[in-house]
């Protein structure tokens, strides 16, 4: 018991750790890169700062025993819930959308811890239904805990970050064991659902969705951010155009390029050696996430990875997508590397907990 | 604890699963970009480089353009104008109304420009007002605080110096047309200034030169953040035209209320000393952009100012005709210059009356004094016996019935009828009685003032027809090389000297002996010849009054020295009268000055170019 905790150190996954570390660090160089000099100077700092905070988060999520926080998060989930509940009635709205809360000369999203409380709940459910099936009742129950912050974040309106709930439904539903009959009636529900909504939406509605889905009509707006991302993604080449020598990034003919697009950035300034490199990065984090998975000691250890897991994994695939115009442009942000206070606390608390599930493997309950 | 485990099995094969499907998506995404990186690479890079690379063209400054002493005769000069920046605006609308009010600008205009300009992009800056005054710039710069959004911009503007002076041997400037963007390797764009008449187009590449062009690197509001690069612009070259602006000056004197048109020429090289067309009109217009009302003014008029009657304007050369077929008939060897011809004041061919412009009659002339006095009888005879091709042909040969090849454009042809003009164009048979007419430079037979000169330097020049020219030189603007016109004649059959002598002996009496037609013309200080020359408008026989619109068409030509000519000069003044009052008098001013005549004391002052008819007798 002593020399379990004793080694401890060796515990804290370094595969995981490390390329959290790396990719945080990767984006303060780059935020650095894309904000130096400008209005927006000073921002690498602040950076720094949440990835201090981060980091903070992060130990004391190792250290808190996970079964606990499993245990009470179901008040946990409904107290994330609240701020969501006030935003929509009280909420200031910031680029036509209520999802910021601010305190002092900080913003944050709440939307981004209820997805951690969510993830919590999630593999709580999952800790108890220990089924090889996925049973009707766990099946509700599932849809309930990720449909109701879904759908008070869609209500902001913001559809790209209650996108970002939906890897936990799919990471319930898949490794929860789902039937393929289920699968099957999930899918043709979901195709009369949108089938009926699209004719009962009106006309500029259908237009805005159009827009959505196809921004390169929208030359101006949508359609003007991805062309330039694409710009810069391709110009880029295999090296690259150099550190701070990026003219997409460097001129400004990128969009928001220090949050969502940070990694035409990279793609731009280090080329598709840069792009590997983040690439890389998640990969292994990520394939290391699910090895510490398939390793953690119970059912709710399980789950709580993946489902942390499958949310960093769709926010990185989406956005890695959405930079080359694979995918619609949805403000979803690069996880550990876009500038943002709420997404680097919120990446980091899951890492931490993804860590602590590791780290408890041994411990004795 | 064991339960846990034992139920995991099935997690774990899915978990399996999970761990092919990251690395099946990571795997696509780096192909992804791979796909846009190194495969389309290239196509991207090129688009970067467009996003952040603009050119801005350099003007080249145009040429100046001098007269042959190196007196400027059209220039450039700063214009202030008036650009609004959109996106530096605060309310578009608060724009216009200062453009509007503050500088009492058409509202149409400024809204016109606004509109058009819309379509641009932001950072387009956008034409609002051009060659505003230097109060105006000033108050705009005094509110410069308030309106960012406004800027003065300075560009060159064409000046000409002296307005309407040679305003049709210059040309002007005026925006490129459509037709001109779009001729092949035009290399024009919309806006562009380029010289549309005259020197101005003829030697539009010469004066225009190279324009320039900087490579700037713009942010994405278009904001310029650096130079990567020019290419400087190459002036265009000075041009030295052939003009003389003292002469120049003269006539255009001469016509301020006459319409018609002269040309002074060497007829040793074709080089145009003076070139006028009446009405004129300043240049200066439009390069000022032409207001509505000044365009129709110019187009409206029925006297044609833009046109430029000196080469576009063909008519009968009356008697000014009578030296050319004087010599052809001699050196055909069909007239015996001494042989003599009874003029009682009329004669009768094929049945009609042919009247001489003397009713009394020049009793017994013979060529020469047949020239002096202008016989019209002399030369029916004379038409009769050479007929109408061989008249053609003699026409022919001093350059008539063909463009004098001058560097203007628009030039006409005139007419020289013959029978086989008659069959073919006219589709009617010519009658000999026509050929009376044209004996005597009237009927079908149309000539342009530059044809006259041109033809007179080719009676002089021993039969080499001068292309007749205002180029004399042009000079780059950098080194200051210079580079002559190669005078261009056209080789003639070599004229009889003893029989040239025999007309030019009558065109010098026509000056300088009494009852010359042109003796109260007679130039003081050197030996001139001439011949006048009076286009009937209607037929003597028409019954009309010859005053007004119908009154006849006047016509000199002259030459001075007579020994060795070093000038030559055309006249015509619509509906002048005789040749004699209306357009010799031009000719003897522009001699006087040419060859250094000081004016008499009694008409130094504007009565210098109405010669007075009492003269005293010849000093030969």
């Amino acid at each position: 018991m002593i020399s379990r905790v004793l080694s401890a150190r060796s515990r804290f996954d370094p595969i995981v750790l490390g390329s959290s570390l790396l990719l945080s660090a990767l984006g303060i160089l780059f935020v650095a890169s894309t904000t130096a000099g400008g209005r927006l100077a000073g921002l690498a700092a602040r950076q720094g700062i949440w990835v201090a905070v981060g980091l903070g988060l992060m130990l004391a999520a190792i250290l808190f025993d996970y079964r606990t926080l499993l245990k009470v998060s179901f008040p946990i989930y409904c107290a994330t819930l609240v701020p969501l509940l006030y935003l929509l009635f009280f909420g200031e709205r910031i680029a036509n959308v209520r999802s910021w809360i601010r305190i002092g000369g900080f913003q944050f999203q709440p939307a981004e811890l209820a997805k951690i409380a969510t993830a919590l709940l999630l593999a709580y459910l999952f800790e108890n239904e220990d089924d090889g099936r996925l049973r009707g009742a766990a099946f509700f129950k599932l849809g309930a805990i990720v449909g109701v912050p879904f759908l008070l974040v869609f209500l902001q309106p913001d559809l790209g970050l209650a996108l970002t709930f939906l890897p936990l439904l799919g990471v319930g539903l898949y490794f929860g064991g789902l039937p393929l009959r289920g699968w099957i009636v999930l899918i043709l529900l979901v195709a009369v659902v949108c089938g009926a909504a699209w004719f009962l939406l009106k006309d500029y509605q259908k237009q805005r969705i159009g827009t959505f889905l196809n921004p390169e009509h929208d030359v101006l707006g949508a359609g003007y951010q991805v062309r330039q991302s694409k710009i810069a993604v391709g110009s880029g080449g295999f090296f690259g155009k150099g550190f701070r020598s990026g003219t997409q990034s460097q001129l400004r003919f990128l969009p928001v390029q220090h949050t969502d697009f940070i990694l035409a950035v990279i793609s731009e300034e280090w080329g598709f050696l840069g792009v590997i490199l983040v690439l890389g990065l998640f990969a292994a984090l990520l394939l290391r996430a699910l090895t510490l998975a398939q390793a953690a000691r119970d059912r709710g250890g399980v789950f709580l990875v993946l489902a942390l897991a499958g949310m960093i994994f769709f926010s990185v695939v989406i956005n890695a997508s959405m930079m080359i115009g694979l995918l619609p442009t949805t403000g979803i942000p690069l996880p550990l590397v876009s500038y943002g206070g709420s997404s680097i606390a919120t990446t980091f608390l899951a890492i931490g907990l993804i860590l602590g599930v590791e780290y408890r493997r041994f411990a004795n309950a | 604890m064991l339960r846990v485990r034992e139920n995991r099995r099935d997690l774990s094969r899915r978990i399996e699963i999970g761990r092919i499907v990251v690395g099946a998506v990571f795997a696509l995404l780096a192909i992804a970009y791979w796909y846009v990186q190194i495969v389309r690479g290239e196509y991207y890079f090129t688009l970067s480089e467009n996003n952040r690379l603009r050119s801005v063209k350099i003007t080249a400054p145009r040429g100046y353009i001098f007269d042959r002493n190196g007196v400027a005769l059209v220039e450039n000069e700063p214009a202030y104008n008036l650009q609004l920046y959109r996106r530096e605006t605060r309310d578009l609308e608060d724009s216009e109304s200062f453009a509007v009010g503050v500088l009492r600008l058409p509202p149409e205009q400024v809204r016109a420009r606004l509109e058009r300009a819309l379509k641009n992009p932001e950072f387009v800056a956008v034409p609002i007002a051009e060659n505003l005054g230097i109060e105006e710039v000033a108050s705009i710069e005094a509110r410069s605080p308030e309106h960012p959004e406004f800027a003065i911009s300075i560009s060159q503007r064409r000046l000409y110096s002296h307005g309407v002076v040679a305003a049709h041997a210059l040309g002007y400037l005026a925006e490129a047309t459509v037709d001109q963007i779009k001729a092949p390797q035009s290399g024009y764009a919309p806006g562009d200034w380029i010289g549309q008449k005259g020197i101005e187009a003829t030697y539009e590449p010469l004066l225009a030169g190279v324009n320039g062009e900087r490579r700037v690197v713009v942010d994405s509001h278009g904001r310029e953040i650096a130079e990567q690069g020019r290419t400087p612009a190459q002036p265009g070259q000075n041009l030295f035209t052939t003009l003389d602006l003292d002469l120049q000056r003269i006539a255009e004197d001469y016509f301020k209320e006459r319409v018609g048109s002269v040309v002074a020429m060497d007829p040793k090289t074709g080089e145009i000393l003076a070139l006028v067309s009446s009405p004129s009109y300043d240049p200066n217009w439009f390069t000022r952009r032409v207001t509505e009302d000044e365009w129709t003014r110019l187009t409206t008029d029925p006297h044609h100012p833009l046109q430029n009657r000196a080469i576009q304007n063909a008519f009968s050369p009356g008697s000014t005709f009578k030296p050319f077929l004087a010599y052809g008939a001699l050196a055909a060897g069909l007239v015996d210059p001494d042989a003599r011809v009874f003029c009682p004041g009329y004669a009768e061919f094929y049945g009609r009356v042919f009247h001489c412009h003397n009713k009394n009659g020049h009793g017994w002339v013979n060529l020469r004094d047949a020239i002096k006095v202008s016989c019209d009888v002399y030369f029916y005879t004379l038409g009769r016996r050479l007929g109408i091709d061989r008249i053609a042909e003699i026409s022919k040969s001093f350059g008539f019935g063909e463009p004098t090849g001058v560097d203007l454009q628009f030039e006409k042809a005139g007419l020289v009828p013959s029978e086989e003009w008659a069959l073919t164009k006219r589709h009617a048979r010519w009658y000999p009685s026509e050929t009376i007419s044209v004996a005597i430079g009237q009927g079908p037979v149309l000539v342009t003032t530059m044809q006259l000169a041109r033809a007179l330097s080719g009676l002089l020049e021993n039969g080499r027809l001068p292309t007749p020219h205002l180029f004399l030189a042009s000079q780059e603007a950098r080194s200051g090389n210079r580079l002559r016109y190669k005078v261009e004649t056209k080789p003639g059959t070599p004229l009889a000297a003893d029989k040239l002598a025999i007309v030019k002996n009558g065109m010098w009496a026509v000056l300088n002996e009494p009852g010359g037609t042109a003796f109260g013309s007679r130039v003081r200080g050197v030996e001139a010849g001439g011949k006048t020359g009076t286009a009937q408008v209607v037929g003597k026989e028409s019954g009309l009054a010859a005053k007004g619109a119908y009154a006849d068409h006047a016509w000199f030509i002259g030459f001075a020295p007579v020994e060795d000519p070093q000038m030559v000069v055309a006249v015509f003044v619509e509906n002048g009268g005789h040749g004699n009052l209306a357009a010799a008098p031009l000719a003897k001013a522009l001699f006087e000055k040419r060859f250094g005549v000081p004016p008499p004391a009694d008409t130094a002052a504007p009565g210098l170019l109405r010669a007075s008819n009492a003269q005293p007798g010849s000093p030969r």
